[in-house]
């Protein structure tokens, strides 16, 4: 090894970028050539002073809070669909809740003619981006029924739907145009299903699935109760979760 | 369409985002402080990088987050120092291109007054010395790393991270520091 390569060797060894080879080779030479050995102690000393001196800039909190907030503001717009509904950490303040629900809003009315469907859409998707997706939460139907019960003229059947792999966890209201609604919701894995009933004839229901901006909403109805089921989750699955729910329930 | 400038921050984005970008926040902060020589400058780099983190986020590989961030907040850096000093980037550019550096940096170092503290010397280095610098001694990245980050080959990594040590050493603030009645007013 010479000088000259010995200048660039005593840098990766003090980076801890040489291999022990390097490292041997480089001591082998510093030991016979005091300028490179000079060299070397410079650049510790160097190195020590600049760890010890140089200040490590902290971000201020105020920025760590900005930071999370517009996060959460450009997130839940942009991605409705396949959003993890629960345990997402919440989102940021009713501002960026309201604006995502004019935007998909907007959307939705331009697409849906019909309203009904529409307006499930719309309330499944606006009760999840501003966080208002549940106000009675409970898996235990005999908690949820009375709650919206008291709230309606009419007495909604909350079905549990055991063993379908979705899990009743709680009810809220909507209006579906103009009328107030029973909503239960259930979750099937990471998603969250808005299970809207009525009693039956209070909108025309549509003829079979329908989709809109990848949200399936699937009629159902037993004869006295109109079910509007609305979920990311598969089409397949939903029907066959929809045909539980107006299914009678088994005696107990 | 959607390949180079995603318009949009894919789905579960804020959430690998808080889980994956966030503990590197600080990190992000200190290289855009050191960069951009401001702290109120600092932050303004670092919400726009963390809007396009979010925004590329489905290409981050988990365990490469810190250097993959500090990768969008130096690139975000140079945009802004483009809009908004563009002297300073013309600056930087042109020292980029240069095969040898030449004598420059140091006479911007001899122009500075002695007995300043080693983080103004660090300070006063040009943009492309400071950045290898920072990200070695205080990001403590890799060689590997700082060549991603700052997008330029391992062996200029090593010569920008010499030279930036050499301008340190010889730049009289140094001596000043060592022999502190020399300089100082008290």
């Amino acid at each position: 090894m010479n000088c000259h390569e010995a200048t660039t060797i005593i840098a990766a060894v003090a980076d801890g970028e040489a291999d022990r080879r390097m490292r041997q080779a480089l001591a082998d030479h510093v030991r016979d050539c005091p300028d490179c050995a000079s060299a070397q102690q410079a650049l510790a000393d160097l190195r020590a002073r600049v760890r010890a001196e140089l200040p490590y800039h902290a971000a201020p909190p105020a920025l760590r809070a900005r930071v999370l907030d517009a996060v959460r503001q450009q997130a839940p717009a942009a991605a409705p669909r396949g959003w993890r509904w629960f345990g997402a950490g919440g989102l940021a303040g009713a501002v960026a809740a309201a604006l995502a629900f004019v935007v998909v809003n907007a959307v939705l009315t331009a697409r849906a003619r019909d309203d009904v469907i529409a307006a499930a859409v719309t309330a499944h998707v606006h009760a999840t981006t501003a966080n208002q997706l549940i106000a009675v939460a409970s898996s235990d139907q005999h908690t949820v029924k009375p709650w919206l019960s008291a709230r309606l003229d009419y007495s909604p059947p909350v079905p549990r739907a055991e063993g379908s792999g979705f899990t009743l966890v709680g009810g809220r209201l909507d209006q579906l145009d103009g009328h107030p609604v029973a909503t239960l919701v259930y979750r099937y894995r990471d998603h969250v299903v808005d299970a809207f009933v009525q009693p039956a004839g209070t909108h025309p229901q549509p003829a079979g699935v329908r989709t809109i901006r990848g949200f399936h909403v699937v009629p159902a109805s037993d004869g006295a109760m109109d079910w509007l089921v609305v979920s990311d989750v598969s089409a397949d699955v939903l029907q066959a979760f929809a045909r539980t729910l107006a299914a009678p329930e088994p005696a107990r | 369409m959607t390949g180079r400038h995603p318009p949009f921050p894919p789905v579960n984005a804020h959430r690998r985002f808080e889980s994956l970008v966030m503990p590197h926040l600080g990190a992000g902060y200190n290289l855009a402080r050191w960069l951009a020589r401001d702290a109120h400058d600092a932050e303004d780099v670092v919400q726009e990088a963390c809007m396009r983190a979010l925004r590329y986020i489905g290409s981050l590989e988990g365990a490469d987050a810190r250097p993959w961030f500090l990768t969008i907040v130096r690139r975000t850096f140079y945009d802004w120092l483009q809009r908004n000093r563009p002297a300073e980037a013309l600056d930087g550019a042109r020292l980029d291109a240069l095969v040898d550096p030449g004598d420059d940096p140091e006479r911007l170092l001899l122009r500075q007054e002695t007995a300043v503290a080693l983080a103004d010397a660090v300070g006063t280095l040009p943009l492309p010395y400071r950045e290898v610098l920072v990200l070695r001694e205080l990001e403590e990245l890799s060689y590997k790393e700082i060549a991603r980050v700052a997008a330029i080959p391992i062996g200029t990594v090593m010569s920008r991270l010499a030279r930036a040590r050499a301008l340190l050493q010889r730049s009289p603030l140094l001596q000043a520091v060592r022999e502190p009645s020399a300089g100082m007013h008290g």
